[in-house]
């Protein structure tokens, strides 16, 4: 397990899925990621929580390849993916949901799932006319991959609806099950409890820990701390886009400079459950 | 053939060939979300290739193109629908790799004007302002068909190629390779950490599009034995984007509906009716007037066309719905401490 530390990686024993070192990210002059250096423990939750603005999504959206860095390294396993387009991170195994649900909005709730495989036979135009039967047998267990999926999710029934008709929870878990089709060695996820009910809370809860029983690496941006509390293994600080610190949730609130920079505030603001 | 028979069969080559180029503009903007505004300019690239391939030598023929090689039908056609690829994969290079939808949107417009000054201007190349003429008619000599019989024969072939070209435009659009442009058209960003190569796709829909385009394109010059530039204003592109938006965005049967509606009916028939008295020509001009606020009335009141996008409903269902689904157990949750706590309750499946 790793180890409280101040800016730095965890410890150098455990084996990480993703490391991230000094990254940097500016717009316009305005630094919005100073410094962030972290390992993602493999197998385990972990949460990035900070203060708003503290640049946490920037940090998501720089590891999924969605912005690139000014500088700094980015490593998953044993490759440097250092500002690599995202799609070829995704290949590598990394998948992310969204803070604000990004649905694909025009095709079905089946539809959103099937994308997610990669190298599919039937992307290809020679395949669709040349090898047809290839094409449809994968389809179909695709297909029926994606319905155990939904039926898992909750959504089976909503299958057929274009996936803009979906209300914001249940939005935020197609996102995550859209993930899971993927079948990815890691996922990030971006706030996935925000604005969803107190029940939804608990079973993407749920969920996440599932994923985790199936081996999976999850990293989740989380203001929520009784979630972190309750689900994660190990966290990491982000404050004025640098990493303050990193180790347990338990471990953290005696860190003063995080009880300052984060935690002294929400554990002030949040009802206790 | 009487007279109106002759315009009957025009009229219905013209729905064909829309049907046509109306399929490559689809899958480019209704399936993909390429805002291809020069799309004409690959219409015609197809026009001219296909019209100076079976042309013969320009030599004495008192034009001035290139190429000049003589081809037969379909070959000429195939060499067109190539053509307006190639003008693809130069597009795409310069502009998709890097350009957001409304950028590309004008980067397009502007190829559009380009290419029209150099072919309208450049005489060297297909005959400039003039364009070409004397285009042969496909099969016309060895089925010794004469005008009036050539008329409603290559209307029926146009019929015959779009059925063609339906067939396989519906393979690619219900395939999985249909469902990730429809899926990059949505969200391109999404796309791209989905692991989907989003150029490779917008390129791929790009030549599927243009080669439409092009054949389009060769079957008009062939039909007509002629294309100059004032057949392909740049303009004309917006009436092909009135074709899909009446008829309906991503779906194949709104496209023909909405040549007829737009092509056929408002653009081709009104130039076959008798002049108001006073006024001769007038109706001709008042056409491209209709269109327009058709197509404003369309996007105010119906913006998904006359026959909307099709739900692609799941081929089959679960045979049996598992009983292990995460809502109807309780979820032990490990404390930090190592002891074990229930913090998420029971439900009931589906909330």
């Amino acid at each position: 397990m790793a180890e409280t530390t101040n800016g730095g990686a965890t410890s150098p024993e455990s084996v990480f899925a993703l490391r991230c070192q000094e990254l940097k990210k500016s717009f316009q002059g305005v630094m919005a990621v100073t410094g962030a250096t972290f390992d993602v423990p493999q197998g385990m939750i972990t949460a990035l929580i900070g203060p708003n603005g503290a640049g946490k999504t920037t940090v998501v959206n720089i590891l999924s390849g969605m912005m690139k860095s000014d500088s700094g390294h980015m490593q998953i396993g044993s490759t440097d993916v250092t500002n690599w387009e995202s799609f070829k991170i995704a290949r590598l195994g990394l998948m992310r949901t969204f803070q604000l649900s990004r649905e694909l909005g025009g095709l079905t709730v089946l539809e959103n799932l099937l994308v997610a495989p990669q190298h599919q036979s039937g992307e290809s135009l020679l395949n669709i006319f040349f090898r047809p039967v290839l094409v449809k047998r994968e389809e179909r267990e695709n297909t029926e991959r994606a319905l155990e999926i939904l039926n898992t999710y909750g959504l089976y029934d909503l299958r057929d609806t274009r996936a803009r008709e979906l209300s914001g929870g249940q939005k935020k878990l197609l996102e995550i099950a859209r993930g899971v089709m993927a079948s990815p060695k890691i996922l990030l996820l971006d706030e996935p409890m925000a604005g969803v009910n107190p029940a939804l809370i608990d079973r993407i809860g749920g969920y996440i820990l599932d994923l985790k029983a199936q081996g999976m690496t999850i990293l989740m941006v989380e203001h929520n701390l009784n979630v972190v509390e309750k689900i994660c293994d190990h966290v990491i600080v982000l404050a004025e886009g640098r990493t303050l610190a990193t180790g347990r949730l338990s471990e953290l609130r005696a860190n003063q400079d995080v009880v300052q920079a984060y935690l002294g505030e929400v554990i002030n603001a949040s009802p206790t459950r | 053939m009487s007279a109106m028979w002759y315009y009957v069969f025009t009229l219905v080559f013209f729905l064909f060939d829309y049907f046509i180029l109306a399929m490559g503009l689809n899958i480019q903007y209704g399936e993909t979300g390429i805002l291809n505004f020069a799309y004409i300019g690959f219409v015609a690239v197809g026009a001219y290739v296909t019209g100076a391939t079976s042309l013969p030598n320009a030599a004495g023929t008192g034009q001035q193109y290139i190429l000049g090689w003589g081809l037969p039908f379909p070959l000429n056609l195939l060499l067109g629908g190539l053509a307006a690829c190639l003008l693809a994969v130069f597009v795409a290079l310069i502009a998709l790799r890097r350009l957001r939808t409304d950028y590309l949107a004008v980067v397009l417009i502007s190829v559009s004007l380009v290419l029209y000054d150099v072919i309208n201007n450049y005489v060297p190349l297909f005959n400039g302002a003039d364009g070409l003429y004397n285009v042969p008619e496909p099969f016309a000599s060895v089925l010794k068909l004469t005008t009036n019989s050539f008329v409603p024969f290559f209307a029926a072939l146009t019929g015959v190629v779009a059925l063609l070209m339906w067939w396989v435009m519906s393979r690619i659009t219900k395939s999985p390779l249909g469902r990730t442009l429809r899926a990059i058209r949505d969200d391109d960003g999404v796309a791209a950490t989905l692991g989907k190569g989003v150029f490779r796709y917008q390129l791929t829909s790009m030549l599927i599009g243009s080669f439409y385009a092009g054949v389009g394109g060769g079957l008009i010059i062939q039909f007509g034995g002629s294309f100059n530039p004032t057949a392909w204003l740049p303009a004309e592109t917006f009436v092909v984007f009135a074709v899909i938006l009446v008829g309906g965005v991503g779906n194949n049967v709104g496209l023909l509906v909405g040549a007829l509606l737009v092509e056929t009916l408002l653009i081709h028939l009104p130039a076959f009716l008798p002049d108001i008295p006073g006024h001769p020509g007038l109706i001709e001009y008042i056409d491209t007037i209709v269109v327009g606020v058709l197509l404003m009335v369309m996007l105010w009141f119906r913006p998904q066309g006359v026959v909307p996008e099709r739900v692609r409903r799941s081929p089959f269902s679960l045979a049996t719905r598992s009983s292990k689904t995460l809502d109807d157990r309780a979820i032990i949750v490990p404390t930090n401490d190592g002891e074990s706590t229930p913090v998420i309750q029971q439900e009931t499946a589906n909330g």
